[in-house]
């Protein structure tokens, strides 16, 4: 199904974000959120969603704002888009990664619409800002009609398409962790053109020391239902030099850790094997001078 | 008047600006007084279903709806979107077996998409509230997406015309053992050293003209049928309507609007009759319908999918023996193309090699598919697929370069042309691919590449072919064109050719230009079916080579008038007279002269003197005219050269490099025909790479939009490098030939070569996705 013309609903524009906060209280489950729209209209049109409510953020320009903040780190309003982290001066020396997804996400004109905060909130395995924040921590801020809350990033995807974020409550920030002076970080994407819905996504973040890493965070895109954090595979990094053998042994957990489907981008079969081909490409370009080869 | 000022020339598309600017008016721009819009309610979730009950009731009840239509509520004749039977004779088009099996609204969905009722109203969102009220009961029915399902004996019936859902195949009548070539076959395989044989899949690609479909039609008051349409063929379209509806021609107002690509999605008709019916409802209202480009996608035409078996015999020298073809294609939905691409495909493969004996057969199933139908090329790149890697897998075993057993075997002027029995009338295919090797450095790269290891693996291949200008003497070839000369001297031109965006408009005033004498900017061509005579339509890569063989024609005739004129106000023979820099003089003594500016302006102020009796010249505004039907068709040649590297860990291709020669004979504009050939490119590069139409089991497009259906982008395109090499063909006017489809033919061969070179894998089915690359790798 598709139409050139929108489903009906009732369109709700607060002032406030406790007012957007009473109105998602009130309305609670019936309210689709919009703010960049370039995933919410699309579905309008194609019927994949039919909100009874659209509550849209387009006065709540106090939500535009990113900010780094020495010593704490990124703070990324929720109606910030994609385009301002690469305008965003910091962004690129001090989270590589979460440029590098801003760098190669969908097209300049996407990029000028979707917030990041929207790809959060969309829980899509294929998010490629979304991939890039779960590999360098971070936390979402919550506001409900009792407050604010932090959810922090590795616990805010449930399931396909569902957050930790309640029905009364509003996504108002993403806070990404200051980088210290031995975090490295990196993010590489698979699709099938340049301007494309990732097939398969990595980012890794490294604390890298004079004998490898010393802690490391891993995500992968479109191989589970969430970007997934691959955990045991990150244990095998820790506190051991980046060699050849090592990467080998990485890319097998990999492959071991990952629960790919097929869809219409690719294939069960190709994602896992490629997921640890990518993955040790991401790694040896993160380690940089600390990589050994042997 | 034979300076050439225009002619050869880089002179940039006339629409270029307003298209950029977005001035440009197309059919869903256009706002009438009193005009409603009309909603084609489909069937999105079954891809084969009877209809067993429609209930309108509530939607008619929806305040703001005009009317509400099912099947039985417009004309229940057939059709066939399709313009064959206007291209042949009814008793070929009968031979053929062409069927027409299309209803406005239809009780039997056979694809996803089909038309169940129509909705017209006040507004397009009332209309699509109403749409969501049309309750529809279905009885689904088993649904076949390949011609291996819908062939088998106990399959459903789409058609009782067609036993075994067999759309098409080649008629015995025509064609003894359903096929065509020449030779013994079997005679000639049975003496080959070696025997390759394959089996190779071309995809179900999509036209993606940039405009989605939209139209305007009005049924007006003095009781003529109006229709704004983007239509590749409005001079077809125009009695097809007529017909449909039981309308002269001259009650059927075609208006061409600015096309938004072509490319075969607009040859033959669309949406119109949907939309006519609907402004045939009410009468006086116009009412414009417009399709959302998933709409676009699932209930219009693709090229044909299907299986291409191969099987190519030669000697140990390489001496080719014998080929043997056999082309089943998915016709979809409906019939459409069936017999058209089937035919056509083959025609591709015989035109290109000198081959001891070939036989090539060509068959048609019906399956729940989106129907297939024309696109670019016309089954050229589905036989480049085939036809050029078996070469280069003879190549390989016989350890013979690619390059070299072209040149050798390609057919060329005097062989028989991809018509058997109408002769190459030249062929500069030898001066394409030296030149062509040439700029991509072949023989280095062959050699670098062959042994490589490690991760990026280089190749790179040749792919040749042939096509057509025009589709003389298959098919109807007619082009007429008006030239009257306004009593300033300048021009308008009238014809009912197309511009698909080729920029074909801008060419046809080129050769105008040069041909009369005057400047670009005097000249305006009009398009109006009212004014302008028959044209079959822009397909076949016809339209700068017939339409500029008719514009020429016209162009004759006025610089005949205009000396039959002079003649007789300078008392001179006309056979003295000549036409240069704007005057008529006497070659014998240059004195004597009229300007053409004179001759057309008293022409049309043509005064008598009182006293005399006397004109001030000869009366008459000045028309050329021409009803043009060519001689030939002046088919061109042309070889590409691929450069790719391929990653072996993810199976990713680049492709770094095209380099494209094209047998141009001459190039009226050269940047069009480069942007045409560039063009081609990239939908090459997409058939062979990225594009496929996909359907889940139940017979549902699981891609019907640019997020899921994938072609190049502008970063994903690789350097172009276009070679055109000028030999004027002898028999065309200005020795020009064609360009339009070869841009999206040989890209497909070269560039599948290529890949093969690299990883020396040979990959049979399109499109080559990392996927299938890497499978092939690992084993």
């Amino acid at each position: 199904m598709s139409s050139r013309i929108l489903p009906q609903f009732a369109l709700l524009t607060p002032q406030s974000i406790s007012e957007a906060v009473d109105m998602l209280a009130q309305y609670q489950g019936q309210v689709s959120v919009l703010a960049g729209g370039t995933d919410l209209l699309v579905w309008n049109y194609i019927r994949k969603v039919k909100p009874t409510y659209v509550l849209r953020l387009s006065a709540l320009d106090d939500l535009d704002y990113m900010n780094y903040i020495p010593g704490e780190g990124l703070r990324i309003g929720a109606r910030a888009k994609v385009a301002q982290l690469l305008e965003q001066p910091e962004v690129a020396g001090k989270f590589p990664a979460l440029y590098e997804s801003a760098l190669t996400f969908a097209t300049p004109q996407i990029r000028n619409m979707a917030t990041v905060m929207g790809n959060v909130l969309r829980a899509s395995p294929a998010g490629d800002c979304s991939c890039a924040i779960l590999a360098l921590g971070g936390q979402v801020v919550l506001q409900g009609p009792d407050g604010q809350r932090l959810v922090d990033i590795d616990d805010f995807w449930i399931s396909y398409g569902v957050t930790a974020r309640k029905n009364d409550e509003l996504a108002v920030e993403l806070r990404i962790p200051e980088p210290t002076s031995i975090t490295r970080s990196a993010f590489y994407r698979l699709t099938r053109v340049h301007e494309d819905l990732a097939k398969l996504n990595v980012a890794v973040r490294f604390e890298m020391c004079q004998n490898g890493c010393r802690s490391a965070r891993i995500s992968m895109g479109c191989v589970g239902p969430t970007p997934l954090r691959l955990k045991q595979t990150e244990k095998l990094l820790e506190g051991v030099p980046v060699t050849d053998e090592l990467l080998q042994q990485v890319a097998a957990a990999a492959r071991k850790e990952i629960a790919p489907i097929a869809d219409q981008r690719s294939t069960e079969e190709y994602r896992r094997q490629v997921s640890g081909v990518i993955l040790t490409r991401v790694i040896e370009r993160a380690a940089g001078t600390h990589r050994i080869a042997i | 008047m034979s300076k050439q000022t225009y002619v050869g020339k880089n002179i940039p598309k006339l629409d270029a600006r307003e298209k950029a600017t977005g001035q440009a008016i197309y059919a869903a721009d256009l706002q009438l007084p009193g005009m409603l819009y009309g909603k084609i309610v489909r069937c999105w979730d079954h891809a084969h279903a009877r209809v067993l009950k429609l209930d309108l009731a509530e939607a008619a009840r929806v305040p703001g709806v005009i009317k509400v239509l099912g099947p039985q509520d417009v004309t229940r004749k057939t059709y066939n979107t399709g313009v064959l039977d206007l291209m042949v004779p009814g008793e070929i088009g009968q031979l053929l077996g062409d069927v027409e099996d299309q209803h406005i609204f239809t009780e039997h969905v056979r694809h996803q998409g089909d038309a169940i009722c129509g909705i017209i109203a006040e507004s397009e969102e009332i209309a699509e509230l109403a749409a969501e009220k049309v309750k529809v009961l279905y009885e689904p029915l088993p649904v076949y997406l390949s011609a291996e399902e819908s062939a088998k004996p106990d399959a459903f019936q789409f058609d009782e015309r067609k036993p075994g859902n067999r759309a098409f195949q080649l008629p015995e009548a025509m064609f003894p053992d359903n096929s065509y070539g020449w030779g013994d076959v079997d005679v000639e395989m049975a003496k080959a050293d070696l025997i390759v044989e394959e089996t190779f899949y071309v995809p179900k690609v999509k036209q993606c003209q940039m405009e989605a479909h939209a139209y305007v039609a009005h049924y007006d008051q003095t009781g003529r049928l109006n229709c704004w349409t983007s239509t590749q063929m409005p001079k077809c379209v125009q009695p097809k309507l007529a017909r449909l509806f039981e309308l002269s021609i001259s009650r059927v107002n075609l208006v061409s609007t600015t096309i938004g690509g072509g490319f075969g999605a607009r040859l033959g008709m669309v949406f119109e009759p949907e939309t006519c019916a609907m402004a045939m409802a009410v009468p006086g209202r116009p009412v414009k319908v417009q399709s959302s480009r998933e709409e676009d996608w699932v209930a219009s035409e693709s090229r044909h999918p299907g299986k291409y078996k191969i099987k190519l015999g030669v000697k140990k020298d390489g001496t080719p023996v014998a080929l043997d073809a056999h082309f089943t294609s998915n016709a979809g939905a409906y019939f459409t193309h069936a017999s058209g691409t089937a035919f056509t495909t083959g025609s591709w493969l015989s035109g290109m090699y000198k081959i001891g004996a070939l036989r090539y057969k060509g068959d048609t199933y019906y399956t729940n598919q989106a129907p297939s139908g024309a696109f670019r090329g016309y089954g050229n790149p589905q036989t480049n697929f085939a036809l050029e890697q078996i070469v280069d897998q003879v190549c390989k075993k016989l350890k013979i370069d690619p390059v070299e057993w072209r040149k050798k075997w390609h057919k060329g002027e005097g062989d028989d042309g991809w018509c058997i029995g109408v002769p190459y009338s030249s062929c500069a295919l030898d001066e394409c691919l030296d030149r062509g090797a040439e700029a991509i450095g072949w023989k280095e790269k062959r050699a670098k590449y062959a042994n490589q290891s490690g991760t990026k693996r280089r190749g790179i291949g040749v792919g040749v072919m042939n096509h057509t200008s025009g589709a003389m003497p298959m098919l109807l070839e007619h082009t007429t064109c008006t030239i009257k000369m306004n009593e300033d001297m300048s021009v308008v031109i009238t014809l009912s050719c197309s511009d698909l965006g080729q920029g074909s408009h801008t060419v046809l005033k080129q050769i105008a230009a040069d041909s009369l004498g005057i400047s670009m900017d005097e000249i305006h061509i009009l398009v109006n079916m009212d004014a302008a005579g028959f044209d079959i339509g822009s397909h076949a890569s016809r339209t700068t080579y017939v339409g500029g063989g008719a514009v020429l024609k016209a162009c004759e005739d006025v610089k005949r008038q205009l000396i039959e004129r002079a003649a007789i106000r300078l008392e001179i023979p006309e056979g003295e007279l000549k036409i240069k820099d704007q005057q008529v003089l006497s070659r014998k003594n240059p004195e004597k002269r009229l300007s053409v500016k004179e001759i057309c302006h008293t022409g049309v102020y043509n005064f008598t003197d009182p006293q005399t009796g006397k004109t001030n010249g000869v009366p008459g505004q000045i028309q050329g005219y021409a009803s043009h039907f060519p001689s030939h068709n002046s088919p061109p040649f042309g070889a590409c050269f691929a450069e790719v590297e391929v990653d072996t860990e993810t199976g990713e291709v680049q492709v770094l490099e095209l380099v494209i020669a094209h047998d141009i004979g001459r190039a009226i504009n050269p940047m069009a025909v480069e942007g045409q050939l560039e063009g081609g490119a990239h939908q090459a590069l997409g058939m062979t790479l990225t594009e496929e139409t996909c359907y889940d089991e139940a017979g549902l497009c699981r891609n019907n939009s640019f997020t899921d259906y994938k072609l190049f982008g502008p970063v994903d395109m690789p350097k172009i490098t276009c070679i055109l090499v000028e030999q004027p063909d002898p028999i065309a006017p200005l020795g020009m030939k064609s360009v339009g489809e070869a841009g999206p033919v040989n890209p497909v061969g070269a560039t599948a070569n290529a890949i093969s070179h690299a990883l020396g894998i040979m990959f049979t089915a399109a499109p080559i996705t990392p996927e299938k690359i890497l499978r092939a790798i690992n084993g």
